[in-house]
């Protein structure tokens, strides 16, 4: 009797063996994760005029490497596959659309521009691929999220940068005539309008603007035009190629307001590049923000993240320098995908991975400013809304004030 | 072979090939199928472009530029480009703006054919060359029609057809649609629809070349001279290749837009026309059958060239700057953020390589094989 009972449980017990793991594998296995690694792809300008970008991606992918080292992320490793759409949004559409329909990624990831970004926004929302911490800080991604639920940003956005200037100016110069060179897109005209929002009725004012395109060659034209206005405060909205432009022409022409300049291209490698090697005096005072650690900073030659940048960089991007701040965004964001998969558990989703991005707390990211958190949450999809303004002062920048914070983005 | 056996054995292998191209999606990944329907719509444009350089011996260098105005012109009817401040509205389904893009970039190319007649050679290339440079800030220029710098989203309209596709419960399945009571994917149908009209095209070049206008043509290439004194008029016949020429581009650039599902002023960059002339060096001028390896060369090289050094990592040696070997040839160092120059080296090593090995083109091997089978039969048959 004792001996049909257990061969009865043993057979009960084999069966449910062989079922059960069939009928898990059946259930929601989402593209791009296997039992040893989870794909993930992105689109980088690895050539092309946005090319200094490139160094983003290289950061995340030294940092998904040094957790590969040590186990991976709940046994798997994170793939990132990067390909290159030299910041032509005609090529991200077909490099996403291969990433998504080919090699079968999981989520597309930090893919950087925000006209590339907005080319794919629609069909990864339509095929419901995770479109998670796009590198751009256009408004639209917080503040539509509602419509592309599976779109998430990351930095700061434009519109809470452009305010913050606007605030500083009015706050720095009385009755400022300012000029503002800015990207004819998304990215350049949310800076532009919020600048303006925050000048308010100061009695400082924007007494010209002029747009350049991605795709022109140089902005010496605009810039002559803007210092014909008569400004004394000179915004440069631009990319990093384009920004460099701006000061030298600026240079050139003799003029020399005060200048104001976005936080893509507002690092201190830029500076240096802008400054020809001590020669170009109008990038001394220069105004931006920034929530990354500068890598360049004295203030952080101790920091227990910023050794660790040091070391995974040396280790894991080889010959790529140190002192691009690009490479610190890149493991800011890597960190906090990271952390992100963490918390997705054993069998990971993308709608989970989804509502795990819309509500994060995360406060002790290495890479960030100290202070500075990346939080969502019911009503709040902008991860990242605070910020240091900083001044470049002879070779280096230096804090102004404390901490910023956006509250509406 | 007498000329009879050879127009059966042409009708023979295109109708066998017509059979492949209409079984190949059973045997690829749906995603493949979009890679070929990219093939089949350089097939287009290549023909258009042989119809132009290969046999009528005029060069140009910017076919890519009226690919822009078909890309554009199926794309403002589709989206319309009130949304921009234009006047036009949204609402034409795909597949009908192609006729229209087809002869909207025909007649700039009719237009363009006039002044083009003054021109010969070497001149000839560069006024061609400068539509393509002048191209996208054109488009720019006209930002109210255009959309400018951003483009023209596509995806998601309705009168892109497939845009209502139903996703499975599958995640890992595509989604369907149905044309005509038959289920599509979306890659499965622009595969279908680009490899449909390459298949007319071809047929449509074929019998253009084999009468009167395809004499008049090559006659035109080899001396105008001799063609002038027989009574060929070279106005009439530059022209009419000029247009005709442009309007497969036409078409081929509405389709890409449709394949695309957006269009900005990169999407048809000077690089286009450079690498569809590539297409035709590659294919064999004056012959049809070798451009469908031309296309294949066009849409897949370059896409491999990136695939030899960008793979599924990023390795940092490329973008930093290291030395590469290449056999024969010897090291190369590659240096500087901006150049992860191993693929357009691999691009342009390959391209010389063929010119060495093939220096008529594909076409020409064709040729050369056929030969030597009519030769061994003449000889068997003494």
């Amino acid at each position: 009797m004792i001996r049909r009972r257990s061969a009865a449980v043993a057979a009960f017990g084999a069966a449910l063996a062989f079922v059960l793991p069939a009928a898990f594998a059946g259930s929601t296995a989402d593209p791009g994760i296997s039992a040893t690694a989870v794909v993930i792809g992105g689109t980088s300008p690895l050539t092309g005029p946005a090319a200094s970008y490139a160094s983003v991606a290289r950061g995340a992918n030294a940092y998904f490497q040094f957790v590969n080292s040590r186990g991976g992320v709940n046994k798997r490793r994170i793939e990132y596959r990067i390909v290159d759409d030299a910041y032509n949004p005609a090529q991200t559409v077909q490099a996403v659309r291969r990433l998504v329909e080919q090699d079968r990624v999981f989520a597309v990831f930090n893919t950087l521009g925000t006209e590339s970004n907005l080319a794919i926004r629609d069909y990864l929302n339509q095929v419901k691929v995770p479109q998670l911490f796009v590198a751009s800080g256009a408004t639209t991604w917080g503040r539509d999220a509602a419509k592309y639920p599976w779109t998430i940003g990351f930095q700061p956005s434009y519109a809470a940068e452009g305010l913050v200037y606007g605030q500083y100016i009015a706050r720095a110069r009385k009755q400022a005539k300012v000029a503002v060179l800015f990207q004819n897109d998304d990215y350049g005209k949310d800076l532009l309008a919020s600048l303006k929002l925050g000048l308010g009725r100061s009695g400082s004012k924007v007494v010209a603007a002029e747009a350049y395109q991605v795709t022109s060659s140089d902005v010496g034209s605009q810039v002559a035009k803007l210092k014909a206005s008569g400004a004394n405060v000179f915004c440069i909205f631009a990319t990093p190629t384009f920004a460099i432009q701006a000061y030298v022409f600026a240079n050139r022409l003799g003029w020399k307001p005060l200048v104001v300049n976005n936080a893509v291209s507002g690092t201190s490698n830029i500076m240096v590049l802008a400054s020809e090697g001590g020669k170009n005096r109008l990038v001394e005072g220069t105004v931006t923000t920034t929530v990354l650690k500068d890598p360049t900073d004295p203030r952080w030659k101790k920091d227990a993240g910023m050794k660790q940048y040091r070391a995974l960089l040396a280790k894991y991007a080889k010959g790529a320098n140190p002192d691009d701040v690009y490479h610190v965004y890149g493991m800011a964001v890597g960190y906090e995908t990271v952390s992100l998969f963490r918390r997705l558990g054993a069998t990971p989703t993308r709608t989970a991975l989804m509502a795990r991005a819309r509500s994060i707390s995360s406060a002790k990211n290495p890479f960030l400013l100290p202070g500075v958190s990346v939080k969502t949450g019911k009503g709040d999809n902008f991860p990242i809304q605070q910020g240091q303004l900083q001044r470049w002062t002879k070779g280096r920048f230096v804090a102004v004030g404390g901490l910023w914070t956006s509250k509406r983005n | 072979m007498t000329p009879r056996e050879q127009r059966i054995f042409g009708f023979a292998v295109f109708a066998a090939f017509a059979v492949i191209v209409l079984v190949l999606p059973q045997f690829i990944s749906d995603f493949r199928a979009r890679d070929y329907a990219y093939v089949g719509i350089y097939l287009i444009a290549l023909l258009g472009l042989n119809i132009l350089t290969g046999y009528t011996g005029q060069i140009s260098l910017g076919h890519g530029a009226f690919m822009a105005i078909g890309g554009y012109t199926t794309a403002i009817l589709m989206a319309g480009n009130e949304q921009f401040g234009g006047p036009i509205p949204s609402g034409m389904q795909d597949i009908w703006t192609l006729p229209i893009a087809g002869l909207v970039a025909g007649l700039f190319g009719l237009a363009f054919g006039l002044p083009a007649l003054r021109l010969s050679g070497l001149y000839l290339a560069l006024a061609t060359f400068a539509i393509a440079v002048a191209m996208p800030s054109t488009v720019k220029r006209f930002e109210e029609h255009t959309g400018g710098g951003q483009g023209i989203q596509l995806f998601g309209l309705p009168e892109l057809t497939g845009s209502n596709a139903v996703a499975p419960a599958d995640p890992n399945a595509p989604a369907t649609f149905e044309v005509l009571g038959l289920t599509f994917t979306q890659n499965d149908w622009m595969y279908y629809l680009a490899w449909s009209i390459a298949l007319a095209a071809f047929a449509g070049a074929w019998l253009i070349l084999r009468g009167r206008t395809g004499r008049a043509f090559r006659a035109v290439r080899d001396s105008e001279t001799a063609a002038v004194s027989s009574g060929v008029s070279l106005a009439r016949y530059k022209t009419l290749a000029f247009g005709i020429s442009a309007a497969y581009a036409g078409v081929a650039g509405g389709l890409f837009a449709i394949a695309s599902a957006f269009v900005n002023p990169d999407t048809f960059p000077i690089a286009l026309s450079i690498f569809l002339l590539v297409g035709i060096v590659v294919g064999g001028l004056g012959g049809l059958s070798g451009l469908v390896v031309g296309a294949i060369f066009v849409a897949f090289l370059p896409l491999w060239a990136q695939g030899q050094d960008l793979g599924s990592v990023l390795p940092d040696s490329v973008i930093q700057g290291d030395t590469v070997s290449i056999p024969i040839l010897g090291d190369f160092l590659f240096k500087g953020t901006s150049a992860p120059g191993g693929p357009a080296i691999v691009y342009g090593i390959v391209l010389i390589l063929l010119m060495f090995v093939l220096p008529n083109g594909v076409g020409g091997l064709f040729r050369r094989v056929g030969q030597a089978i009519t030769n061994r039969r003449y000889s068997r048959s003494k």
